[in-house]
C-alpha cells in the first residue's frame, strides 16, 4: 500500500515535471507581438488597400518583396479588404519620384491615396530575414514590421512588429519537425494581420 | 467459479484496453487536426466573379527572389503545363515575353493594371497569371536537407484588371522518415510539381 502510495506520489512529481518543461519551451515570451491600434478609427471603413514595397534592413536582396508578397496574398486570403495589383503602388510612388522602399511623408501617403483610390496603405520592413546559428545548429528567423497609415489624413493607424524563429527545444533534443523558412514567413505575416483583423 | 473469474478478469481487461485505445485515437484525430490548421493552404477567389468561365491565361514571366537563376522560368513551364493539362488555353510563353518587350514594361513587379488590360486585348485572353518564386532549393535543416518550394500565384481578369484569385504554395521540410531513419525524399522538381498542382487545384 505504501510502496502504491509512493509510486504516485513519484509519477505526480514526473507529470509536474514534464509540464513546467513544456510551458517553459513553448509559451515562452519569443514572438510575441507588440501592437499599436488608433482606437479612434472605425477600421470597417477601410475596403480597398495598396500595400507599398516594404523596406529591406536585411542583407538578403529580395526579402523585402518576398514579404510583401505573403502580405498581400493573405490579405486577400482573408477576404475583408480589396488589394491593389501590386505593380501600381510601385508606380504610384514612382511618380512621386521616390524608390521603392524609401521612406514616405504624411503628404506622399494622401497622394498614393487619391491615385490609388485606396483608404489606406500599408508599410513594412523586414528587419530579419535568413537562417541564424543556435550553437551548433542553425535555423530560420524573420523580424518583420508592418504599418497602415490612413490615406485621408497620413497618419498611422496601427502597427505591429513580429520576429518568429529558432530551433525549438523539442527540435534541437529530440528531432522534431523544424519550420522551414517559407513557414516562418507565413507564420509571421499572419500572426501580425491577426491583430489587425481580430479586432 | 474459477472459470467465470477468469473471464470477468479477460472483460476488465479489454475494456481497460479500450479505454487506452480511445484515448490513444483521441490523440491521434486532435494530431491530426493540429497538422491540418497548421498547414492550411489560404487562398483567395473573387466571389463575383466565375473562374470556371476562364478558359484562356497568358502567363507572364515569374519574379525570382531565390538564388537560382532560372527558378521564375522553371516554375512558369510547370505553371503553363498544369493549366494545359486541365483544359485552359495559354497563350505562348514567348508572345507574351515579347509583348511585354513592346508595351516597355520594365519590370513584373511594377506592372501596371493599364497594362494588364492591354496585354489582355492584344493576346485576347480572359486573364494574366503572374507570380513570383519565394524558394526553389536544398535548404538545410537542423540535421538533414530536404527540397522547398514556395510560390505565389496571382490571376488578374484583363476586363477589369482585378485580382480574382490569389494564392502562396509551399512544399518543404524534411518528413520523420527522412529526419529519424534517413529515409530519401522527394526530388527538388517533384516538389516543385507538387507545389504547382496544389495550388492550381485551388481553381481549376
Amino acid at each position: 500500500m505504501k510502496s502504491e502510495t509512493l509510486r504516485r506520489e513519484r509519477l505526480k512529481i514526473l507529470f509536474s515535471g514534464l509540464l513546467t518543461i513544456l510551458f517553459f519551451t513553448c509559451c515562452g515570451g519569443k514572438g510575441t507581438p507588440s501592437f499599436y491600434m488608433n482606437q479612434d478609427v472605425d477600421f470597417s471603413f477601410i475596403k480597398r488597400v495598396a500595400v507599398l514595397p516594404f523596406e529591406n534592413l536585411t542583407n538578403e536582396r529580395f526579402a523585402g518583396d518576398m514579404v510583401r508578397q505573403v502580405v498581400i496574398s493573405e490579405l486577400l486570403a482573408t477576404g475583408l479588404v480589396e488589394v491593389t495589383v501590386p505593380g501600381d503602388p510601385i508606380s504610384a510612388i514612382e511618380k512621386l519620384r521616390l524608390k521603392p522602399g524609401d521612406p514616405i511623408s504624411a503628404d506622399q501617403i494622401k497622394t498614393v491615396g487619391k491615385d490609388l483610390k485606396v483608404q489606406a496603405v500599408i508599410l513594412g520592413a523586414v528587419e530579419e530575414f535568413g537562417e541564424v546559428r543556435y550553437g551548433n545548429v542553425s535555423a530560420p528567423e524573420v523580424s518583420i514590421t508592418i504599418m497602415m497609415a490612413d490615406t485621408s489624413s497620413g497618419s498611422i493607424i496601427w502597427s505591429v512588429t513580429k520576429s518568429k524563429g529558432g530551433a525549438g527545444f523539442w527540435a534541437r533534443h529530440f528531432g522534431a519537425r523544424s519550420d522551414t523558412m517559407s513557414e516562418t514567413v507565413i507564420a509571421v505575416v499572419r500572426e501580425a494581420l491577426k491583430t489587425l483583423f481580430e479586432y | 467459479m474459477t472459470q467465470h473469474t477468469g473471464r470477468c478478469k479477460i472483460m476488465n481487461e479489454i475494456y481497460k484496453n479500450k479505454g487506452r485505445y480511445a484515448c490513444l485515437s483521441t490523440a491521434i484525430a486532435v494530431l491530426g487536426i493540429m497538422l491540418l490548421c497548421g498547414c492550411a493552404q489560404k487562398y483567395f477567389i473573387r466571389e463575383s466573379v466565375d473562374i470556371t468561365r476562364i478558359r484562356s491565361i497568358a502567363v507572364l514571366p515569374f519574379e525570382n527572389f531565390t538564388r537560382d537563376d532560372f527558378a521564375g522560368e522553371k516554375i512558369r513551364r510547370i505553371v503553363i503545363t498544369e493549366l494545359l493539362s486541365r483544359g485552359v488555353d495559354v497563350t505562348e510563353p514567348g508572345e507574351v515575353t515579347k509583348l511585354l518587350s513592346e508595351l516597355n514594361v520594365r519590370s513584373l513587379r511594377s506592372i501596371k493594371t493599364e497594362e494588364i488590360k492591354k496585354v489582355g486585348e492584344t493576346l485576347g485572353v480572359d486573364a494574366v497569371m503572374s507570380g513570383s518564386v519565394e524558394a526553389f532549393g536544398i535548404s538545410k535543416g537542423i540535421n538533414v536537407t530536404y527540397p522547398e518550394v514556395t510560390v505565389n500565384l496571382m490571376l488578374l481578369e484583363t476586363g477589369s484588371g482585378n485580382i480574382v484569385w490569389s494564392v502562396r504554395s509551399s512544399t518543404g521540410g524534411a518528413s520523420f522518415w527522412t529526419r529519424h531513419f534517413g529515409a530519401e525524399g522527394i526530388p527538388l522538381s517533384e516538389a516543385a510539381r507538387r507545389t504547382v498542382e496544389d495550388a492550381i487545384d485551388t481553381v481549376y
